[in-house]
């Protein structure tokens, strides 16, 4: 047997044949590794999914024309918005900062029952992915089909599968062509509006003034613009369900982006890009700025800034608070462990004694403790992280309603981050083993 | 010489554990330090295996004075000339009999399970090798702790009390142990007030309070080889009275406990 086989075999000794003790440590570094391994597991994984699923409540960034762009088109060929190619090139640039879901919109102004609406051309899917938190009764808008707002819904008394005349007058959209598209931008839904009181305080102007000739020319009431010029003639569509958001979308009727270029028989770009971009902070600014930077593409980029802050607000709060009680259960983990050691090498304090009578330096009795230390710390690590995983799937499942998949760098980290931790607390206790008088192995006690 | 004690004291505060005492000890020799409890032994003892230092004077081990060593040599010189046994055996509890000769070894040199068990069968213990402290009767275990003592072939042997948690069975295997390591040349120097393990000894010396007050011989032959040697009797510089001073002539002593031993037939 070599020197190293026999300091394993004491090794051995100490763990397994001083098991009552060796327990104690095991489980103080147990309960730490669990603990923690939860916490930061929780910490790692919650804000993460919180921050993807926020998303999901709408945009966080829009892009809508610039005046230049709505000004020059209005004067020639009426309005262009945002052809397909700009929106790619758009999301590009927003996709380069991180993961973006997108949904376009393009706004006119229609008549059912000769009373003038707000209508949108839009991708069902785009929207739905965008959306998540619409409440829609019936099915999503198809070809030939529309999804009518709530209000639309109950001033008309239509239903799920009623049919509905919509008519579309050039000369609705001409006279206030951008003015339409603006309203309609400003009330599409809670983060236009917000991007719409953005807009405002930041004192822009197109839109806004776009919003406040539409206020002067025509009065808004339930989401339609009244009117005393009657005209039923138009397009048959069926209900395909009834959305409900409580905010400017149950004032419009949506259809398909194909519908809505049949009926006014013409194709044209989109008003409004609704982005839901992974970015926050500091790299959604340096997105927004890099987008309006290029005044060639005729669009500009305005972050909801009420979503976007309140998202990061909640998530920081909630990390922060996760932290504290780490270390918070890191100090009293290194406390637990310390008193443990501390306990061990009380009880073997004789045996510290006679090994140095026998010859040992304070060296060798010090790298004795620590890798016993250390090798309580790996246990209890092992079967803490173990524990500390199933104790956040269960939290994460119960209370967070989530899913916590195994992360293995996090995993392996807790287990050597345990034995890390047992060695640091086992070093007061270890010094004091270090320096014992072996004399006192020779006094009567 | 193999130890000198030059005028060694210690002291705490107001008391001298050990007062000036003069001690030189050949190669070979068997030694019993006898006392009652608190006469200073086992302080004495602590000094001699370089585990506590003397307050004044010095102690050489092999011409080697110890006052100049630091912690590390003085561990080195314990495991490389002394072998130590307890009254209280001192084994480590989580290990086995063999593990326990083996950590002398770990500390000493190169492991080597053969060679500890073969020290096991020496004093009779290799069937119950494997077997950990707990398991073993205290006879046992003080027979483990020679066996550790002897496994590195110290120059000098220090045992404290050896026999005093033993019966006479045990007490008796344990001085046929220390006689064989006598007889092949090994140095002992025990520290008893057991009568009868200190007659056992070539050479007795008897302390009171520290103080040396006597030393007789109980082998005249290992006495004038001792002489021849050039070797002096011990003495103190004390001045307490009775006192075993310089020049004088050994002042012999009667054990104390050696009447209740050998049923009133002390000297």
């Amino acid at each position: 047997m070599t020197n190293t086989g026999m300091f394993f075999r004491m090794l051995f000794g100490a763990v397994f044949r001083r098991r009552s003790r060796a327990i104690m440590a095991v489980v103080a570094s147990l309960v730490g590794a669990a603990t923690l391994f939860c916490l930061a597991a929780i910490c790692i994984a919650v804000p993460q999914q919180m921050n993807d699923e926020m998303r999901s409540y709408g945009a966080n960034l829009i892009v809508t024309p610039t005046g230049e762009s709505s000004e020059s088109s209005d004067s020639s060929a009426g309005r262009t918005g945002i052809d397909a190619a700009m929106v790619r090139h758009t999301t590009e640039m927003v996709r380069a900062k991180g993961s973006a879901k997108y949904a376009t919109y393009r706004y006119e102004n229609v008549r059912v029952n000769a009373a003038p609406y707000v209508m949108a051309g839009v991708n069902p899917k785009q929207v739905e992915n965008l959306n998540h938190h619409w409440n829609v009764e019936g099915k999503w808008p198809s070809n030939g089909r529309v999804l009518v707002g709530r209000d639309v819904a109950d001033a008309m008394g239509i239903e799920v599968g009623s049919g509905i005349t919509i008519g579309y007058r050039a000369s609705d959209n001409a006279a206030s062509g951008s003015s339409s598209s603006s309203s309609s931008t400003s009330t599409d839904s809670s983060s236009s509006t917000d991007a719409q009181s953005t807009q405002q305080s930041d004192g822009s102007t197109v839109n806004g003034e776009d919003a406040q000739s539409q206020a002067n020319s025509q009065q808004m009431q339930d989401g339609r613009v009244s009117s005393d010029i009657m005209d039923t003639k138009g397009t048959e569509f069926r209900v395909a369900g009834i959305v409900d958001t409580g905010g400017s979308e149950d004032s419009i009727i949506y259809a398909t982006s194909a519908d809505v270029d049949k009926l006014t028989g013409v194709k044209r770009g989109v008003d409004v890009i609704e982005y839901s971009a992974s970015a926050t902070g500091d790299a959604l600014d340096a997105t927004v700025k890099s987008i309006n930077d290029m005044t060639s593409m005729h669009v500009k980029a305005q972050q909801v800034t009420k979503i976007t802050s309140s998202d990061t607000r909640i998530i920081t709060m909630l990390q922060t608070l996760f932290w504290i009680v780490s270390i918070v259960v890191l100090v009293l983990t290194l406390v637990g462990v310390s008193t443990t050691i501390s306990s061990i090498v009380s009880q073997r304090s004789y045996e510290i004694g006679l090994r140095k009578a026998l010859g040992a330096s304070s060296t060798s009795i010090g790298m004795e403790f620590y890798v016993e230390s250390a090798l309580y710390g790996l246990i209890g690590g092992l079967i803490g992280t173990a524990i500390g995983y199933g104790l956040a799937r269960v939290l994460t499942t119960v209370v967070f309603e989530r899913s916590l998949p195994v992360n293995w760098p996090l995993a392996i980290g807790s287990v050597l981050f345990s034995a890390l931790v047992a060695v640091l607390a086992s070093i007061p206790p270890v010094s004091r083993a270090s320096r014992i008088d072996p004399a006192i192995v020779l006094r009567e006690e | 010489m193999l130890l000198e004690l030059d005028h060694i004291s210690k002291i705490y505060g107001d008391l001298h554990a050990v007062d000036d005492l003069n001690l030189t000890v050949p190669q070979g020799e068997w030694l019993a330090i006898v006392g009652s409890s608190g006469s200073g032994k086992t302080t004495l003892m602590n000094m001699i295996g370089c585990m506590d230092s003397p307050s004044k004077g010095s102690v050489k081990l092999e011409g080697r004075n110890l006052e100049d060593l630091n912690a590390s040599q003085l561990a080195d010189v314990r495991k490389n000339m002394i072998g130590l046994v307890f009254q209280k055996f001192y084994l480590v509890p989580h290990l086995t009999a063999v593990e326990n000769v083996m950590v002398a070894q770990y500390y000493h040199s190169v492991v080597d399970e053969k060679q500890a068990l073969e020290a096991l069968d020496r004093v009779g213990l290799k069937d119950r090798a494997h077997h950990l402290p707990g398991q073993l009767s205290g006879g046992e275990q003080q027979r483990v702790c020679i066996a550790r003592a002897l496994i590195n072939d110290p120059k000098l042997i220090l045992a404290d009390e050896p026999t005093g948690n033993l019966d006479e069975k045990n007490e008796k295997i344990v001085l046929d142990l220390f006689r064989q390591l006598h007889d092949q040349g090994t140095t002992i120097i025990v520290v008893t007030h057991d009568a009868l393990v200190a007659s056992c000894a070539e050479r007795e010396i008897m302390l009171n309070h520290g103080v040396l007050i006597g030393e007789k011989w109980n082998d005249e032959a290992a006495r004038a080889r001792y002489e021849a040697a050039g070797g002096k009797p011990a003495f103190t510089g004390s001045t307490e009275e009775g006192a075993q001073r310089e020049g004088d002539l050994p002042i012999g002593f009667a054990d104390p406990t050696k009447a209740a031993k050998t049923g009133g037939e002390a000297e």
